[in-house]
């Protein structure tokens, strides 16, 4: 981590838009597939995840094909009325207003998939932030930022990625104690350690690990089943189902036996996904707990609790029906399929199990008033369409939170 | 593997005698052992009695007719599904012992029944005289596992009676109750074996063993434990709120207690196993500790696919415990390790898990 931060932040001197326009033209060089730098950081993201290159490629053209001038826009108008705010006072609610961003953020980023930690970063330096971001190993943020000092060499003061383990460095408490907003994505631990090390005026934004869920209405079933099992095999399959925004529990409106055929329809739809997405490389850890799920439908299965289907392709294994007592397998490539009578009886097993969501996805969002409960259970942040749950647009509200206000201090000029 | 032994003709209780006569004489000679005859005759067994079992051996194309090869094609069943279903070959109202997991599962408990106590009993004390009393030291046990007056169901506490009953000087202490961990008296019984000369040997899990450190720091309290002490430690962290690493926790056990690192033993069993595994006494100075199991419990390490890894490739823990003779010859963990030498090295659940992705995972929700 840096020893210190540069005094002097050439960032303040440049116009928001500016900063925008950097940060896109940044953008568009890391969304095309054969620039060096993304050759690279897509080789050490590939290392160190194990996921399938082309699982890898998707993230990035995702990531950074998000990163657009009027996405940037719009997502920080929507916040703090215009960019205009971000420069210097402006003219609101007949007072003069400033967006002044903080002087420093830190965004530790031990537990995203690809680059989610790149996201606040990006709107923290739209703030005119000093940003310190706690990179992975395959130093991804860093390598955008170098190419965000070629575009500006302002963000030199500003664009500050290290690769740092463990939490006992005293360096790191001092850089925790010195910031005004941290962004902290990792386990209940690693959040809790963060607060520990921040000072009590130390605005936290924590992303702790979620879950996301899928609901499939009745209705839902007598339309183009194989249209929808193919949009629901890209939720469960990218990124191995590790992510937050992976369907990790598929719930069914249905008698068993329907929700059975329609995994047999899933199965089919997550071998032909996996074409696109192979499956990555598991860790030893993430393999057993596979195994175990599996083996464990398998086992029910047998004495007739419950259906095993296998996606050979995909490497996936739906389980049909699995023991309400228990919270899902939560296990790589496992799509547990409970098939429910209603929103409440998928609520309910939500709350008793206490699983919070990221996102909810629906056949259809205008489903959303209908299936509210379901949602609400879980604390779900985000209402998608399956099919889009692992691409949220720009300027969504990963977690719940807002973009750029967590990094921003208002000061009211008044008459 | 070869067949040896016809049951056609006996009743179950028939059968379970003569296995059990032959499991007994494993334990007590082990070198009589034909690990591989014993194993198929017990699963042959199992399937015809254990109906759940053989539902699921069915399911993986075994049955009566088509008996597994090698050890390790036999069936392994996921500890979870200890939960699911009563897995014994006996109507388990009969129980001589039932023992409920924890922590080993999420969710409710499964629970490991037996039709007697003998194998086990025999089992874990020939394994832990094995390990922990190679040179045939009389000594006193303090024990800060559940007391089985208290909670029965505690496959731990059951071991540690037997032990101390078997090998104790008879005045054995139990430290742990609900209420949490009784460390006034267990400082003074120490003290009392300390003044006295008398080596004890103190057995714990992990998170015992941190509460009673922090109580020790506390009151300043350290002891130089007499000669010939050891320690075992079994268990892990998880749904505790603490973490210690382990070489950390030896190290500070090691300072506290006044013994050497190489007197504290790991001990590594589940309450679905009727065997146990020891840190081996190579090992016990070196970095990487190795796990020995006795010669009736076989450790197998098997990818993903169950196909057993070579030395040194980590892979998840198959464990094949004759002494599991009235339940699941072949268990399946989600614990980590890799084959090394005769015996294995243990990861826990945890090794080189930096994980890839923001989801939550099982352990995460059982934190929660």
């Amino acid at each position: 981590m840096p020893k210190t931060l540069p005094a002097v932040n050439a960032l303040r001197e440049r116009s928001a838009h500016a900063i925008v326009r950097a940060i896109a033209d940044a953008a568009e060089r890391w969304h095309d597939a054969d620039f060096p730098p993304r050759v690279r950081a897509q080789a050490a993201i590939e290392a160190r995840t194990g996921f399938a290159i082309p699982v890898i490629e998707y993230a990035l053209d995702r990531l950074f094909g998000s990163l657009q001038v009027r996405a940037l826009h719009t997502a920080v108008e929507a916040e703090v009325g215009s960019l205009a705010a971000l420069d210097g006072p402006v003219e609101r609610y007949g007072m003069r207003v400033h967006a002044r961003g903080v002087d420093t953020a830190v965004i530790v980023g031990s537990d995203t998939t690809i680059g989610v930690a790149l996201v606040p970063a990006i709107y923290a330096l739209i703030a005119k932030c000093r940003v310190v971001v706690k990179d992975r190993d395959d130093g991804l943020i860093g390598a955008f930022f170098e190419t965000l000092i070629e575009e500006e060499p302002a963000f030199a003061d500003a664009a500050h990625a290290e690769i740092w383990h463990g939490g006992n460095d005293p360096r790191e408490a001092r850089l925790f104690a010195s910031a005004q907003t941290i962004v902290v994505f990792g386990s209940d631990a690693t959040i809790e350690a963060v607060r520990l090390g921040a000072s009590t005026a130390t605005r936290i934004v924590a992303f702790g690990h979620r879950a996301s869920a899928g609901y499939i209405r009745r209705s839902d079933l007598s339309g183009d089943t194989m249209a929808l099992a193919e949009r629901i095999a890209r939720d469960a399959l990218l990124y191995d189902g590790s992510g937050c925004m992976s369907l990790h529990v598929l719930f069914v409106e249905s008698e068993g036996a329907e929700a059975t055929a329609f995994a047999r329809i899933l199965a089919g739809a997550l071998d032909r996904a996996a074409i696109e997405f192979p499956p990555g490389r598991l860790a030893a850890g993430s393999a057993a707990s596979h195994a175990a799920a599996r083996d464990l439908a398998a086992f029910r299965a047998a004495s007739g609790a419950g259906t095993l289907i296998t996606a050979p392709t995909a490497q996936a294994s739906l389980i049909v029906d699995p023991p309400r007592d228990s919270p899902p397998p939560l296990a790589a490539r496992i799509v547990p399929i409970f098939p429910v009578t209603s929103a409440d009886e998928a609520a309910d097993y939500l709350r008793a199990h206490r699983l919070p969501l990221e996102a909810l996805a629906l056949a259809d969002t205008d489903h959303y008033l209908a299936l509210g409960e379901v949602a609400r259970a879980g604390g779900a942040v985000r209402i998608t369409r399956f099919g889009e749950m692992q691409s949220p647009p720009a300027g969504a509200h990963h977690g719940g939170e807002p973009c750029i206000m967590p990094f921003i201090r208002w000061i009211d000029v008044e008459r | 593997m070869h067949a040896r032994f016809d049951a056609s003709s006996m009743s179950e209780p028939e059968e379970a005698a003569v296995l059990d006569a032959r499991i007994l004489a494993a334990i007590q000679a082990p070198k009589t052992l034909d690990f591989d005859a014993l194993a198929r005759d017990l699963f042959a067994y199992q399937i015809r009695y254990n109906e759940p079992y053989a539902a699921y051996a069915r399911s993986k194309g075994y049955d009566a007719g088509h008996l597994p090869r090698r050890p390790i094609d036999i069936p392994a069943v996921p500890a979870a599904a200890f939960k699911e279903a009563a897995l014994a070959t006996f109507d388990v109202a009969r129980a001589a012992a039932m023992f409920e997991t924890s922590g080993t599962t999420v969710g409710t408990s499964g629970r490991h029944y037996l039709a007697t106590t003998e194998l086990y009993t025999a089992s874990l004390l020939a394994g832990f005289e094995r390990a922990m009393l190679a040179d045939g030291a009389a000594l006193r046990y303090l024990l800060l596992v559940p007391d089985p007056r208290e909670k029965p169901t505690s496959s731990l506490g059951f071991m540690m009676a037997a032990v101390s009953k078997r090998f104790g000087d008879g005045r054995t202490g139990w430290f742990l109750h609900d209420d949490g961990l009784d460390l006034d008296r267990f400082m003074r019984d120490l003290a009392s074996a300390c003044d006295a000369g008398v080596p004890v040997c103190i057995a714990a899990t992990a998170f015992a063993f941190v509460a009673l450190l922090d109580g020790l720091a506390a009151g300043e309290r350290r002891f130089t434990l007499p000669a010939g002490s050891r320690i075992m430690e079994t268990g892990g962290f998880k749904g505790r709120s603490r973490v210690v690493e382990r070489s950390d926790l030896y190290t500070a056990i090691s300072q506290r207690l006044g013994l050497p690192e190489s007197s504290i033993v790991a001990e590594y069993g589940m309450t679905e196993l009727c065997s146990q595994y020891y840190d081996s006494a190579g090992s016990r100075s070196a970095d990487r500790r190795v796990k020995i199991a006795p010669p009736w419990l076989r450790p197998i390490v098997v990818d993903i696919d169950g196909n057993e890894c070579p030395p040194g490739v980590i892979g998840a823990l198959r464990h094949i415990d004759c002494a599991n003779r009235s339940s699941v010859i072949a268990i399946e963990t989600e614990d980590l390790g890799y084959a090394s030498g005769d015996g294995i090295v243990l990861l826990g659940r945890d090794v080189g898990a930096e994980l890839r992705g923001c989801s939550l995972d099982a352990e995460d929700l059982a934190r929660r």
